[in-house]
């Protein structure tokens, strides 16, 4: 009889308490995994959309612009430099933009923003904002319409739900909205005749024309073909003040940035803000993201950098919203370290129990010639196999939730939805598919699990065989 | 041949207020193929000296020698392997593993041992059959009646040929019927294989049996008889 063979058999003594133990692994490391992946998913998406869509990996900036971002921390971008930066193995592109603060009026309503002029073909090699341009959106009218139409009543359901929001293809319009193949070719040109949008992305040769954030168009309830008054301070306090026929509508990830987002030419928007030539900083796009080869590019570039320019990486840029997300970290730490506390306390608990239970046979196995460390050693395995159980079965049930999640992003509607977005956060989040995550996980479960055996067992060596056998 | 040797043995319990001298004095010795019988009130101290013979529990004062080894010498973890190797155990109750077979269970010393399965599964059939149960290998312990079970505990003590077989009350949970049996199958396995059994009882049937009657009362000895009948 093999060690583990004898601690298996045991295992199925009291089969419910070693169930209820294994159920409580279970559970904690469900949980466990399922909101580390909602955590990781959230943040991956949020720091990924705010720096693929807008601030870029890596900017070439004046060293004050960081602290005081305004035009007079600008810069005239030398073509040399550019050359060189571009040159790097690591760069896919240099896209100058200058940026500023501004007033935006359409109709009777004004609203703060941030003017960014790029040059559109430069910036669709690698921003790709064009692929945020709104393809449907439900309005009040186009709700009203829809419900008037005779909609399968899932979707007649959810067009409510949804109302307000906006989609940029046709894939999550018709997962968000439940419109099943059957129902799609009757369904989907009601769609397109009440909620689809004629919607442009502007050209290098643009002038006078501007793409603005979904919000933005929302709250000044501007659309395609309005057009949009600019006024704001320009370069050396000169005043700037432009208008804009809104040419298309995207929907920005982040709803900071989605409510107030204006897109000209840079050409225009060195025109409007008096600053020839000038820029406020270039968007250095890289290939390989990695947190290590980022610094390394950063620091070859730097090294090329003059006149008070330097290179800044996405870290340093959103300093505030890293802060953000690790605070959230910390919080979710404390739950799953809460949680593991839980399995801690669960299983010693049930290694003290099942030992004072055996109390007697452990007395006649050690009479009869079995040493304590071996007898140790079958109790720790039982408890190391309801362990693995509880981590293994953990880990199998939260797969498809992961995936699933990974797959359609859980969205908040609504209120909750209002909720997020006054926090700055979009109110969808992705889970993280599984990676490292998961093997941390297992392993600091196990770990737990080890310490509290360890913990347990030592019982076994200060066991007095003759008063096990009396009892 | 002397098996044991007690040469005036205290055992003192401090636990209480009050010194408990539960072995006060005793000096015996054991032969090869003994079936000798310690008889004596409750509390008299029959268990504190069979646990005392068997390595379980260290003496006060005084010397015990069981087969060459002076058991006051040996570490911890060297008297549970002494036990292993030369003593056989048979408690009042609870004797076996719930988890094993019958016959995994008269196995079990002999695989702590790490017999070899052929020779383990050979004795194990033999030492089944001597004790009526070779139609119960795969019986587990709760399918088992108490005299059964306590017939299992006999194999196994004596499956790997320890020095001597030790049972503390070995028939206290029996009836009448069942503890003759078991007595049998004592006798015959002390003639057949020349094992020297030491057990204690304040059972009538089991002292009938015995060829040497060992009295103690309040940890000593007073009286130690030698009786030449055969059953
Ligand atoms: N572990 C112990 N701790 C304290 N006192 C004990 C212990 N074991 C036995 N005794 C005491 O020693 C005396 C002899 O006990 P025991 O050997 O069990 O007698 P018997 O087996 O003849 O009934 C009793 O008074 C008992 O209470
Ligand atoms: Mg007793």
């Amino acid at each position: 009889m093999k060690n583990y063979q004898l601690a298996w058999r045991n295992l199925w003594r009291n089969k419910r308490r070693t169930l209820i133990t294994a159920a409580s692994v279970f559970f904690a490391v469900f949980f466990a995994l399922v909101m580390r992946s909602f955590q990781l998913g959230t943040y991956e998406k949020m720091y990924r959309d705010v720096i693929e869509s807008y601030s870029g990996y890596l900017q070439l900036q004046h060293s004050d612009y960081l602290d005081e971002s305004n035009l007079d921390n600008g810069f005239v971008p030398e073509q040399s430099l550019t050359d060189i930066i571009e040159a790097d193995p690591n760069v896919t592109g240099v896209i100058p933009k200058l940026e500023s603060f501004a007033l935006a009026a359409a109709g009777s309503r004004t609203r703060g923003v941030m003017v960014i002029g790029m040059d559109p073909d430069n910036e669709q090699k690698t921003l790709n904002i064009k692929n945020r341009l709104i393809k449907y959106r439900l309005t009040p009218d186009a709700t009203e319409a829809l419900k008037g139409e005779n909609l399968p009543s899932r979707t007649a359901k959810l067009v409510d739900v949804f109302s307000g929001e906006a989609w940029t293809d046709e894939k999550s319009l018709i997962s968000d909205l439940g419109i099943g193949d059957d129902d799609s070719a009757a369904v989907m040109p009601l769609f397109r005749k009440y909620a689809s949008l004629d919607n442009r992305y502007l050209t290098s040769a643009d002038s006078g024309r501007a793409v603005i954030g979904y919000g933005l168009s929302r709250y000044l309830s501007a659309d395609v073909g309005d057009t949009l008054v600019v006024m704001g301070q320009g370069y050396h306090g000169v005043s700037a003040a432009g208008l804009f026929v809104i040419k298309g509508i995207v929907s920005m990830p982040n709803p900071e940035i989605d409510n107030a987002f204006v897109y000209i030419t840079l050409a225009d928007a060195q025109y409007l803000y008096a600053a020839p030539e000038m820029v406020t900083s270039a968007i250095i796009s890289i290939s390989d993201t990695d947190d290590r080869e980022l610094l390394q590019t950063q620091q070859r570039l730097s090294a090329s950098c003059n006149d008070g320019l330097v290179i800044r990486n996405w870290k340093e840029m959103n300093a505030l919203l890293l802060n953000q997300m690790e605070a959230d970290n910390k919080s979710g730490a404390i739950m799953i370290g809460i949680l593991y506390l839980v399995i801690a306390f669960g299983v010693s608990g049930t290694v003290l129990m099942m030992m004072a239970e055996r109390r007697r046979e452990f007395g006649m196995l050690v009479s009869i010639g079995m040493q304590k460390r071996k007898l140790a050693g079958i109790v720790s395995m039982e408890m190391l196999f309801i362990g693995l159980l509880g981590v293994l079965a953990g880990i199998a049930a939260s797969l498809p939730i992961v995936y699933y999640g990974y797959a359609r992003p859980l969205r908040f509607t609504g209120e909750l939805a209002k909720m997020y977005e006054e926090y700055g956060f979009e109110a969808v989040m992705p889970m993280h598919l599984p990676d490292t995550y998961y093997l941390w996980q297992a392993a600091i479960v196990l770990l737990i699990l080890l310490i509290a055996i360890t913990f347990s067992v030592r019982r076994i060596f200060k066991l007095n065989i003759i008063n096990a056998i009396r009892a | 041949m002397k098996v044991v040797e007690i040469n005036d043995v205290f055992k003192t319990y401090h636990d209480t207020e009050v010194e408990v001298k539960a072995v006060n004095g005793v000096t015996l010795s054991f032969e090869k193929g003994d079936f000798a019988v310690i008889v004596g009130p409750s509390g008299s101290g029959k268990t504190t000296l069979l646990n005392l013979i068997g390595g379980l529990d260290q003496p006060t004062a005084g010397e015990i020698i069981v087969a060459g080894h002076r058991l006051s010498e040996l570490k911890p973890s060297e008297l549970i392997d002494f036990r292993m190797e030369h003593v056989g155990f048979v408690f009042q109750s609870y004797n076996l593993i719930p988890v094993l077979t019958a016959s995994e269970n008269v196995g079990f010393i002999m695989s702590l041992q790490k017999w070899p399965k052929e020779k383990r599964m050979a004795r194990t059939g033999e030492l089944l059959e001597a004790v009526g149960l070779s139609d119960r290998h795969s019986s587990r312990p709760a399918q088992l009646s108490g005299g059964q079970q306590q017939r299992v505990a006999v194999a196994r003590a004596l499956a790997p040929r320890p020095q001597f077989i030790l049972a503390d009350e070995p028939t206290a949970n029996l009836d009448t019927k069942s503890a003759e049996t078991l007595l049998d199958i004592m006798e015959k396995l002390n003639r057949g294989e020349e094992m020297t059994f030491i057990f204690s009882t304040h059972d009538a049937r089991v002292v009938k049996r015995a060829r040497r009657v060992i009295t103690l009362e309040d940890g000593k000895v007073v009286s130690d008889e030698r009786t030449n009948h055969t059953s």
